[in-house]
């Protein structure tokens, strides 16, 4: 198979625009939770075992690439305001900067737990959104709010998944970004400004998503909140993502 | 234990709320105390002339270090928080999420003592990062006001912008030297300054830049200061503790990279550059508001600008000295604000003496001294000092420009205060003015002497003091010049005004056009927020559009 198919392949499931486009038209047609959550686990593991088991030589063009499709898709969670679609351009963002890594020569065993890392609060996220389409109709944001006051237990866990999701310290992806930060300064600082920015971007694409969703007036409406084996099993998943992200600072910082 | 406690009491609370119920917040308390009670006895330890000792942390990454400046700012942070906890208890009793403000509070001081104790890079980056992420959800704690969360944002992101920088920072002195560890970090640079190089500039040069970045955005200095002011609706002990301890942050910093910035050529002068901008246009802020609360706001940018200014002059344990007292200062202030306005309901308490009639009335007194007389004292004073200072201090006290510049301020606030009031009804105008210099000349030996109890502390070894200060330092004739032409804009100002203020001249119809669009200015806050305002706008117009271009794909 040609070195371009390959990367051209890689790309569709390591996001590159356009061909990011795919995933995102994907999980916009995938409506059960279950199939949302099975392609945010696999999609970057298929990227990263393409690249791991064929041998390619990687064009240095990649990298500006990696950064543009990241940056862009940072860039447009700003205005988007369905929680599925917003997963999935999270998602966009953070797996195409996977690519940064892979040429590195990182091992394939931190690859994989780099791209789980980065879509567990997805997934999370994703499971969320269902229980808001069961107790609203929509995962829309800006559409009801209030969700602090109306159902507590949910809002405050629908928070620490979005703050996990976007980077934020003692989650994974916040020692991801540090160890990417510090791996490309000294031979590209110009990429490690971009990263800096994209990161800026997540922070404030989350900001907009929980003012969005938990802010303002409770419902007049009796909604049922999460329960508290729900709230158990939420907390069990972040917790252990806690302890991977201080797992993996001591391994790759 | 110190800092572990606030974060145990966080647990206990978040698992125990539900069932407990409003008492819980009693867990958070005795938690807050016990950590305060180690806490001094850490600054005891300190104070007793043990050194600087390192703790690492399950693996060798982490490290905490006690030291004076972290012994010190854990005890002021403990105080602070306590003060703020105790309050709270009652305060905040009609909140629905009373348990998670307590977690929240909890966090905070937890996130602040690891970010003073912090002995390297990545834990005081996890904490500096997270201090920003807990304010917002403290300052958002009204969940149903979308204007709290709006300026909450605005917190974030000038917090999440000044990370960047001290990102960089780290990850610079990391590729640097292969260790996160500040100690390490500190002694190597100290060892040879110029090791290293980015970009073919000084390593150092680069870092307390960066450093100096992340200080600003964190103390409100101006272009990064649009947040503070209008961060008014949270609760009254977030405020509190926003005012008196998180925005003081800054100050923290530039002191705990003291070793890089001795060796950062003219970073410190730039830093006292923003501080005084800062200071000035804060002030000039303060001063125009008709919003109480924005003035405070504004209040503390002013002194965030004095802070960061100290440390520009090399002053950088008076900073952490100002950083105290305005902590104390301004967390008094907002909580007994409450209290006032609800005396001031039954009895408005104004009293009606000389000051009341001169300040509010505005009905000076028609006999008046000789303003020349009153001119000469304020030139006098600090010319007396600084010859005593010369005589009884130190003898090359004429070329510390750290202390000049400090004197220099103290006079200009002296002066202006016995310009402003030597027209004021009273049975004693030299009793007044007598009162004024004395008070100049207190608040001037004040600072100096308990500068030098903080240098001593702090800053231990005399010749790193010595450095200190002369990375501060300007040539003498460039400095002289400096000194020079601002006294000269000052008095100027004044005779301006006394003329202005005598009807001596008419001002014409373009002079007071100018003072009008000068006031429509200030009124709009120099359009800071406005133009923020608008380049949001347009950054979300383009996301907007883009997602339409690419069919939300």
């Amino acid at each position: 198979m040609p070195e371009s198919l390959i990367i051209l392949l890689a790309g569709i499931f390591l996001p590159l625009f356009p061909m990011s486009m795919v995933f995102n038209a994907i999980v916009d047609y995938s409506k059960p939770a279950w199939l949302r959550a099975f392609l945010l686990v696999t999609w970057p593991l298929i990227g990263l075992f393409i690249l791991l088991n064929i041998n390619v030589t990687l064009p240095d063009w990649l990298l500006p690439l990696a950064l543009f499709t990241s940056i862009l898709y940072a860039l447009r969670i700003l205005t988007l305001r369905e929680v599925n679609q917003w997963s999935g351009f999270l998602a966009t963002s953070l797996w195409s900067l996977l690519w940064l890594p892979v040429m590195q020569d990182t091992t394939a065993v931190l690859l994989y737990s780099y791209a789980l890392s980065m879509s567990v609060p997805l997934i999370l996220l994703v499971l969320l959104s269902t229980g808001l389409e069961q107790r609203f109709g929509a995962a829309y944001i800006g559409l009801y709010g209030g969700l602090a006051r109306t159902i507590p237990r949910f809002a405050g866990v629908l928070v620490i998944v979005v703050v996990a999701a976007i980077a934020t310290p003692v989650f994974p992806t916040f020692f991801i970004m540090l160890h990417l930060v510090v791996e490309t300064l000294a031979a590209k600082p110009f990429a490690a400004m971009v990263l800096l920015l994209i990161w800026l971007l997540w922070s404030w694409a989350g900001a907009r998503l929980i003012q969005g969703l938990i802010v303002g007036r409770a419902s007049d409406v009796k909604i049922p909140d999460m329960d508290i084996s729900t709230i158990g099993f939420y907390s069990m998943v972040l917790l252990a993502l806690v302890f991977g992200g201080i797992y993996l600072s001591g391994v790759i910082l | 234990m110190v800092a572990v406690l606030p974060l145990i009491s966080a647990l206990i609370i978040q698992l125990f709320a539900g069932s407990v119920g409003r008492s819980i917040a009693r867990v958070s308390v005795a938690a807050t105390t016990l950590s305060f009670l180690l806490a001094a006895l850490l600054l005891w330890w300190a104070l007793t002339g043990h050194g600087p000792q390192t703790l690492p942390l399950g693996n060798a990454t982490a490290i905490l270090l006690f030291d004076p400046l972290s012994t010190l700012l854990a005890t002021i942070i403990l105080g602070i928080s306590l003060i703020v906890h105790l309050y709270s208890v009652r305060y905040m009793a009609e909140e629905a999420a009373y348990g998670q403000f307590f977690v929240l509070l909890d966090l905070m001081t937890a996130a602040l003592l690891f970010m003073v104790i912090a002995g390297d890079l990545i834990t005081l980056l996890i904490a500096w990062y997270l201090v920003g992420v807990l304010l917002y959800f403290l300052l958002g704690q009204d969940t149903r006001s979308q204007t709290a969360y709006r300026f909450a944002f605005w917190t974030l992101i000038t917090y999440r912008i000044g990370d960047l920088p001290l990102i960089l920072a780290a990850a610079l002195l990391y590729d640097a030297y292969g260790t996160w560890s500040l100690t390490t970090i500190f002694t190597e640079i100290m060892a040879d300054p110029e090791a290293h190089q980015v970009l073919g500039l000084p390593l150092t040069e680069v870092v307390a830049s960066l450093i100096a970045l992340a200080a600003f955005a964190r103390s409100a200095q101006f272009l990064l200061h649009t947040w503070l002011p209008y961060t008014m609706d949270g609760p009254t002990p977030v405020s509190a503790l926003m005012h008196a301890g998180i925005v003081n942050a800054g100050g923290f910093l530039i002191n705990r990279f003291a070793p890089v910035f001795v060796h950062s050529g003219d970073v410190l002068h730039g830093v006292f550059i923003v501080g005084l901008i800062t200071a000035v246009f804060g002030s000039l802020l303060m001063l125009t508001q008709n919003d109480i609360k924005k003035a405070l706001g504004y209040s503390t940018m002013g002194q965030m600008g004095f802070m960061i200014m100290e440390c520009g002059i090399g002053a950088f344990s008076l900073a952490i000295y100002h950083l105290f007292a305005h902590g104390v200062f301004k967390g008094t202030m907002f909580l007994s604000a409450g209290g006032v306005i609800n005396d001031s309901r039954k009895d408005d308490g104004i009293p009606k003496d000389e000051l009341y009639t001169f300040a509010v009335e505005k009905r000076p007194h028609k006999e008046r001294q000789p303003w020349l007389l009153m001119a000469s004292i304020t030139l006098a004073v600090p010319l007396v000092i600084l010859v005593f200072a010369h005589l009884l201090i130190a003898e090359d006290y004429f070329q510390k420009q750290g202390a000049i510049i400090l004197l220099f301020f103290g006079w200009v606030t002296g002066a202006q205060l016995i310009f402003a009031t030597y027209r004021m009804r009273t049975q004693n105008i030299w009793r007044l003015v007598g009162l004024s210099v004395l008070s100049l000349v207190v608040v001037v030996l004040g600072y100096a002497v308990i500068s030098h109890a903080f240098d001593l502390f702090l800053y231990p070894d005399p010749a790193f003091r010595v450095q200190l200060y002369s990375a501060a330092t300007i040539d003498l004739l460039s400095f002289n010049v400096l000194v020079v032409i601002v006294t000269l804009i000052v008095v100027s100002g004044w005779i301006v005004t006394y003329y202005a203020d005598q009807n001596v001249f008419r001002r014409r119809q373009q002079t007071q056009r100018l003072w009008l669009n000068f006031y429509a200015l200030i009124s709009r806050e120099f359009y800071v927020s406005d133009i923020y305002t608008r380049l949001t706008r347009m950054l979300l117009a383009i996301s907007g559009r883009l997602n339409v271009w690419l069919r939300w794909l």
